[in-house]
């Protein structure tokens, strides 16, 4: 093998050893943000969205416009369940 | 035939025709990086999502009027509590506070301090927190992008809220909430309950919500059943439905990627397709002699296969490190935005490294194989005529 493929394949390689170590040496313990949910009781992420829209889900009715099958679950769903 | 020869001839090879590579790997690294960092970023915030569902009510209870939620009176928390079956039933106060002057929004939460496991929590969040002079004023523990922007607006110490009743409520801002919980605390602003009520406007007997668990989970329908044969106007919000649309969500933005970098690597492919074809018939004569030398179609095309899957690896490993190394190092700068939203107050995430090793795995696959063929076909085309008619 030629010098300058050695270098190339250390360079993956060291690269790949950085963004491994940075995976299995993350303090995952550190960065908890149950707490803050448990406190708040309120699990929503802090979008960053106009007054107008909702920022916590589920208050207005979860329908994506992108999947207008995706309804929610509301009072006539139970009463087409009876 | 993979001899050290071999190796040492085929790494020759890449090294002298870099500049036919160059251009291929730099293509890819970018398909590749941005495909990953998309997938990265939604795995990331998805699971960062659901383990803070974990924590979450199993049932939501809201008020209707005119199709539209709104405050819940407080009784309705005697009558759930009747229904058998339920546990850790608690009303909710929260609501979304309108700075009107730069049309930016805070969400005040209204939290009851003299519980203790709330008291707790308050305390391992932020350290040397005096909790009995956060009570003894009207003051409030801020989130990260609150404290930034009210700093930028010369409220250091004090922010003044304009209450519905057009009075002004004068809160001293106590602390800060940790910035690794910019997530979720990002524009929350944290205060007593009857401070919060007053602020938002809100009358004693009323509350935003309630929530509540129904441990079995056979109960569930029953209860929903309950709940909407004793109140009219009920909205029931069930854990698992939030959840599942969290899910829908982030699995139509990475899938909405995912389509554009499918098109995208089809053309990719047809551009390689192509482009190889027309290299390829420049390289005959090299093909020629190789086959006349006595290489065989299956070593020319072993050849070949190796030379690409270098090409291939190399792409893949540098464009996947990289779109960590910008998501989970640089907490993704502009990607970010996409999914957070930019609209109210900036917000500085810190993504908590997620890796989905089964997708990562699928994208080698798309990429990888249509990449090979598109190589190894016209390659293949060539070494089938013979060296002859290669060299002439």
């Amino acid at each position: 093998m030629i010098k300058s493929f050695l270098m190339l394949f250390s360079l993956l390689c060291l690269l790949l050893v950085v963004a491994i170590g940075h995976y299995l040496s993350y303090n995952r313990a550190n960065h908890t943000i149950e707490d803050t949910s448990s406190l708040s009781g309120l699990s929503s992420f802090s979008w960053s969205v106009g007054y107008a829209e909702p920022r916590i889900r589920g208050y207005r009715i979860m329908q994506n416009p992108a999947y207008p099958q995706m309804q929610a679950i509301n009072k006539m769903d139970f009463i087409y369940a009876q | 035939m993979l001899n050290s020869t071999f190796l040492h001839f085929l790494t020759l090879l890449l090294f002298k025709q870099k500049s036919k590579h160059i251009g291929t790997v730099l293509v890819s690294v970018m398909l590749i990086f941005l495909l990953s960092s998309v997938l990265f970023i939604s795995s990331s915030l998805e699971s960062s999502l659901m383990k803070t569902l974990q924590g979450e009510a199993d049932f939501t209870v809201t008020k209707l009027k005119a199709g539209e939620t709104t405050q819940t009176p407080n009784e309705w928390m005697d009558k759930i509590e009747q229904i058998n079956g339920i546990s850790a039933l608690s009303p909710r106060i929260y609501g979304r506070y309108f700075y009107a002057p730069k049309e930016k929004s805070f969400l005040i939460v209204g939290v009851d301090f003299f519980e203790e496991q709330n008291a707790k929590t308050i305390q391992k969040l932020i350290d040397g927190l005096d909790l009995k002079a956060f009570l003894s004023t009207d003051s409030m523990i801020v989130g990260a992008g609150v404290k930034q922007f009210l700093e930028a607006h010369y409220f250091k110490n004090y922010f003044t809220f304009k209450t519905s009743q057009g009075r002004f409520k004068k809160v001293k801002i106590l602390s800060t909430l940790p910035s690794q919980h910019n997530l979720i605390a990002n524009d929350m602003v944290l205060m007593p309950i009857e401070l919060a009520r007053e602020v938002l406007g809100m009358a004693e007997e009323e509350i935003t919500d309630i929530t509540f668990n129904v441990p079995n989970d056979a109960e569930w329908s029953t209860i929903i059943a309950k709940l909407h044969l004793m109140f009219n106007d009920v909205r029931v919000v069930e854990k698992k439905e939030i959840q599942k649309a969290y899910e829908n969500l982030y699995n139509y933005k990475g899938g909405l990627f995912l389509i554009l970098y499918l098109i995208t690597l089809l053309t990719f492919v047809l551009i390689l397709y192509q482009r190889y074809t027309m290299v390829y018939s420049s390289e005959r004569k090299e093909i020629g002699i190789l086959r006349a030398i006595g290489w065989s179609i299956q070593d020319i095309l072993k050849l070949k296969f190796y030379e690409n899957i270098i090409i291939v690896m190399v792409s893949f490993v540098l464009g996947v490190v990289l779109a960590y190394g910008y998501i989970f190092m640089l907490d993704a700068p502009l990607l970010s935005q996409i999914f957070l939203g930019g609209a109210n107050l900036e917000n500085y995430v810190v993504f908590t490294p997620v890796v989905p090793f089964g997708l990562l795995g699928s994208i080698f696959l798309f990429y990888a194989v249509p990449f090979l063929a598109a190589v190894l076909i016209p390659a293949w085309k060539i070494a089938v005529i013979p060296p002859k008619e290669a060299m002439l």
